[in-house]
């Protein structure tokens, strides 16, 4: 066998090794929610069980983060969704000397740790009275879901045919009506791809909202502290529905994605 | 409903850049208007200062005796046919027609009405509710007449609309705009490179070269009586000698062209012309014809060096013996038969024309022929055209 | 600047546009690092000292970490091992991101990019916390190794900074990935052909053709993952002990334990600091601006 062949082979037992690698620690995950034991582990195994899907729900805790989370996100939609747009929009229109600056303002927050997005809200609201807890966790987190928007929206954006703009007003549309009519629902599949992907930013959130939550836990900040305090297979069972919850969700959001991929690439 | 527009002393400058050199043009009310030009001349920054999407540097726009300079691109009485068609891909038939009624809040029973009679015209009757993405390239077509249409815009603006179409459906459409123009009586402004379409449609043709208008005339005269060197080169085909006035009676002008002996032609109109001053002979191919060597008037002998057989003529290319630039000479069906031994590659030839057929005109040098396509264009101006 | 979104969108809206630019870049993103990096100059005191005499900017909170020997290690430790992380992830990532650029086929790489996608979109935490499991004492890994003989009683995994490596990897591979996946399929196979034909053997040809064309790819991946390692929390609060501590976690301490902003804004600027100082060299090293990162 020629080392050419040898190390083709290789770098397919490689991807296949890789592969489980990513998935084998998921797969033990969930595994371990259905072990009868104290403790989340997959060894020994002590006999099969849901109940820990009963603890969980039986768990206010948990509830209340979750109610935490959604309303977090919801607020994320509101603010950063908009933001995103309106600075995609800046970014189209405008040709200044300030740009370059300017963009780098903008994409500053997707290269800063979150962490420190965390803090630097946290401790500029405090200047203004204002403590930490769900108004916080929203802001903080746009911050940064509002550049990962603008990225988005600006993608389709650029591929837009400035013409329609320009015959939409010759045949007596105002500025707003054309907005209105003729570039938002240009910028719609971004715009519902970028929320999908902002509530999910927003949900999973845990390094920004850890320093901004206050007492209004979100549902990744309750998870890790329930790993480091009262840890059970419970929180097993969170994960399991999350990660099926997110998995459905991705994979939606990509087949419409490349649907809506094919669709652009076929009408051109 | 006064459809005329008039131009008076516009401008357009973009930067150091002059686009439109001063210009003054009335367009009457239900003409059907060509601006004729090479691609850089400056005719669509023209249609985009009568929409109203460009402001002129200097000068004022006036429509049905209204000036414009206050006017918004929306709030003008034109309305536009894109080079791309610019028809909404998200929308239905229907809803691309009857945009500019919705956006003025005309009710949407009137609205369909009106979407009907319109397609209706331009022969698209029950396609409303298809999506634009499944029409072909020249229901688009029609469909963006009939969105312009709608609005019952007093002026129709068309940037070059056919270049996108094959040139079987090109001919056809050539003859719907003409006759959806008749129909409608609008004012048809019409944006274009090809002289085909400017003259197979126009009242009237407005040739443009470098921001300046050259000329502006029905077809026939334009084709016939070029008022400059850069209409003579770019409408038609000619054969340009530069010579010098040796004397004039009347029309009819002696030209001395160097090697090639004395060559005579008709003083084009208003044109200056005092002995010993260099102008430039025009003679169209087809005026050209086989002379013996004993015949009267001008004479070109030449060797022939191609010959392309087109059907109901023939085209020469052929190399003056005296100078060695090349004369292109086009034979009807008739004479093409009766000289046919002698249409050969190698063979000389001598052609004469009727002086009273070849334009002398100012030798302005301004056209530049494309080495490559052989199109005429302004080499310096392509590059630094905006807009 | 509002005039062109004027003339584009009309008053109305370019208003909105601005406001809402406005509220983000200034209320959100400028005026919040400035609060912090001016907290870190200033002492911590009661609110009602505030203002008084003892209020004015310093260096003391700097000068705290230059002198507490712990919090100094811990910084140039998170730094080194962020630093490992990055080039580890870069090591395994490459791979992948070649196979799925130029190896598979369209379909393969439709599948495998898909597959990719799903654990991307999982959190963090719950990323993080499989490893937990994993690596256990009393865990499969630990029991499978046992099984296989290859070792006589469990190893603590979760005592030393191991176990919090071997978590960012897996929680930070896919930012890796795809940005080099991204550069290297733009390559055009031509190239790799040619360099082929021309002898170059396979390390050669990575070596002169794909990484040179890969490389705003791998600065990108670069970049991120080491953003990502040294502002990490979750990892090193899931996977590391008392004994392991990162950075962030000191800066957690100070925030809410400690109870000294000042100080805690002080190493946070010092973070970020790190993390723009990493930037600037990677973006330097592969000379690469802006525009090549946020493609």
């Amino acid at each position: 066998m020629s080392s050419q062949r040898l190390l083709a082979l290789g770098l397919r037992f490689y991807v296949v090794v890789f592969f489980g690698y990513l998935f084998l620690p998921l797969l033990v995950m969930a595994a371990a929610t259905f072990n009868d034991s104290r403790f989340p582990t997959v060894t020994p195994w002590d006999g099969t069980t849901l109940r820990w899907f009963g603890e969980l729900a039986a768990d206010g805790g948990m509830w209340q983060a979750l109610a935490n989370s959604a309303v977090v996100a919801a607020g994320v939609l509101c603010l950063a969704v908009p933001i995103g747009i309106a600075t995609a929009l800046f970014l189209n229109t405008v040709s200044s000397r300030a740009k370059p600056f300017l963009y780098a303002l903008i994409l500053s927050p997707l290269l800063t740790p979150g962490v420190i997005i965390g803090i630097s809200t946290l401790i500029f609201w405090r200047e203004l009275g204002v403590t930490g807890g769900r108004f916080l966790t929203v802001l903080g987190q746009s911050t940064f879901i509002a550049a990962y928007v603008m990225l988005m929206v600006t993608a389709r954006l650029q591929r837009f045919d400035r013409t329609m703009e320009r015959a939409a007003l010759d045949l007596g549309a105002s500025q707003w009506q054309m907005f209105r009519r003729i570039l938002l629902p240009y910028l719609k599949p971004a715009i519902y791809s970028a929320a999908v992907i902002a509530f999910l930013q927003s949900f999973e959130n845990y390094n920004t909202s850890l320093f901004v939550v206050g007492h209004d836990t979100t549902l990744t900040v309750y998870i890790a502290s329930k790993v480091r305090t009262g840890l059970t297979p419970a929180v097993n069972a969170l994960g399991l529905i999350l990660i099926l919850v997110t998995v459905a969700l991705a994979i939606v959001y990509e087949v419409k994605r490349r649907r809506e991929a094919a669709r652009t690439r076929s009408s051109i | 409903m006064d459809g005329s527009v008039r131009l008076d002393e516009v401008v357009m400058r973009f930067g150091d850049f002059t686009a439109i050199e001063r210009t003054s043009l009335e367009i009457g009310s239900g003409e059907f208007f060509s601006f004729l030009g090479p691609s850089g001349c400056g005719k669509t920054t023209l249609l985009n200062i009568i929409s109203g999407f460009l402001a002129p540097s200097e000068g004022q726009v006036f429509i049905g005796n209204e000036p414009m300079a206050r006017r918004a691109v929306n709030r003008r009485p034109t309305a536009m046919i894109f080079q791309n068609l610019a028809l909404f891909p998200l929308m239905t038939v229907f809803e691309n027609i009857e945009f500019g009624l919705e956006v003025r809040g005309v009710e949407k029973r009137k609205r369909r009405d009106t979407s009907e009679r319109l397609l209706a015209l331009v022969a698209l009757e029950g396609s409303g509710p298809k999506k634009v993405t499944e029409l072909s390239g020249g229901q688009k077509q029609r469909v963006a007449i009939a969105r312009a249409l709608a609005v019952e815009p007093r002026v129709l603006l068309l940037d070059e609309p056919l270049s996108a179409l094959d040139l079987k459906l090109r001919q056809r459409m050539r003859a719907e705009l003409k006759a959806i123009q008749r129909k409608t009586g609008i004012t048809f402004i019409y944006i274009t490179h090809d002289q085909g379409e400017a003259l197979t449609m126009s009242d009237r043709v407005a040739v443009m070269s470098a921001g300046r208008i050259q000329q502006v005339a029905d077809p026939m005269t334009l084709y016939r009586a070029p008022a400059t060197g850069f209409v003579a080169a770019f409408v038609g085909e000619n054969n340009r000698f530069e010579t010098t006035v040796v004397d004039r009676e009347g029309e009819r002008v002696r030209l001395d062209a160097g090697t090639l002996g004395e060559l005579a032609g008709r003083a084009g109109e208003g044109v200056s012309l005092s002995n010993g001053k260099s102008v430039a002979l025009f003679v169209r191919p087809e005026h050209l014809r086989p002379v013996t060597p004993d015949s009267p008037g001008p004479q070109l002998d030449t060797e022939i060096e191609a010959v392309h057989f087109e059907g109901a003529w023939v085209m020469l290319e052929t190399r003056l013996l005296a100078s060695g630039e090349t004369l292109r000479v086009q034979l009807g069906h008739e004479i093409s038969r009766h000289y046919a031994d002698a249409l050969s590659v190698g063979q000389r030839m001598g052609f004469g024309y009727d002086p009273q057929d070849a334009v002398v005109l100012p030798d302005d040098g301004s056209p530049v022929v494309d080495e490559a396509t052989g199109e005429v264009r302004e080499a310096d101006r392509q590059a630094r055209s905006h807009v | 600047m509002f005039r062109q979104l004027k003339a584009r969108f009309g008053g109305p809206l370019a208003m909105a546009i601005l406001t809402l630019l406005g509220i983000w870049l200034i209320l959100m993103v400028t005026l919040p690092q400035l609060q912090m990096i001016d907290y870190s100059f200033r002492p911590n005191l009661l609110p009602a000292q505030r203002g008084g005499p003892e209020d004015g900017w310093t260096l003391a909170n700097y000068v705290t970490l230059f002198n507490n020997e712990i919090h100094r290690a811990i910084f140039f430790k998170t730094l080194w091992s962020s630093v490992l992380v990055t080039l580890l992830t870069l090591a395994v990532s490459y791979p992948l991101a070649w196979y799925l650029a130029k190896v598979a086929t369209p379909r393969q790489a439709a599948l495998c990019l898909l597959l990719l996608i799903i654990p991307f979109w999982i959190n963090e935490i719950l990323r993080t916390y499989s490893w937990f499991i994993i690596l256990a004492f009393r865990g499969p890994l630990n029991e499978v190794l046992m099984m296989l003989g290859l070792i006589e009683r469990p190893i603590r995994f979760l005592s030393g900074d191991g176990g919090v490596m071997i978590g960012m990897v897996y929680a930070y591979i896919l930012f890796m990935v795809f940005p080099v996946y991204n550069a290297i399929e733009s390559l055009d196979d031509n190239q790799v052909r040619a360099a082929r034909d021309l002898g170059a053997g396979t390390i050669r040809t990575h070596r002169r053709i794909v990484i040179p064309h890969a490389k705003p790819g791998i600065a990108t991946g670069c970049i991120m993952t080491f953003m990502l390692a040294a502002g990490s929390y979750a990892v090193p609060a899931l996977l590391g002990s008392p004994g392991s501590r990162w950075f962030t976690q000191i800066i957690y301490n100070w925030f809410f334990e400690g109870g000294n902003w000042n100080q805690g804004a002080a190493y946070a600027f010092l973070l970020l600091v790190l993390c723009i100082g990493f930037m600037s060299l990677v973006m330097k090293f592969f000379k690469v601006g802006l525009g090549d990162i946020a493609r």
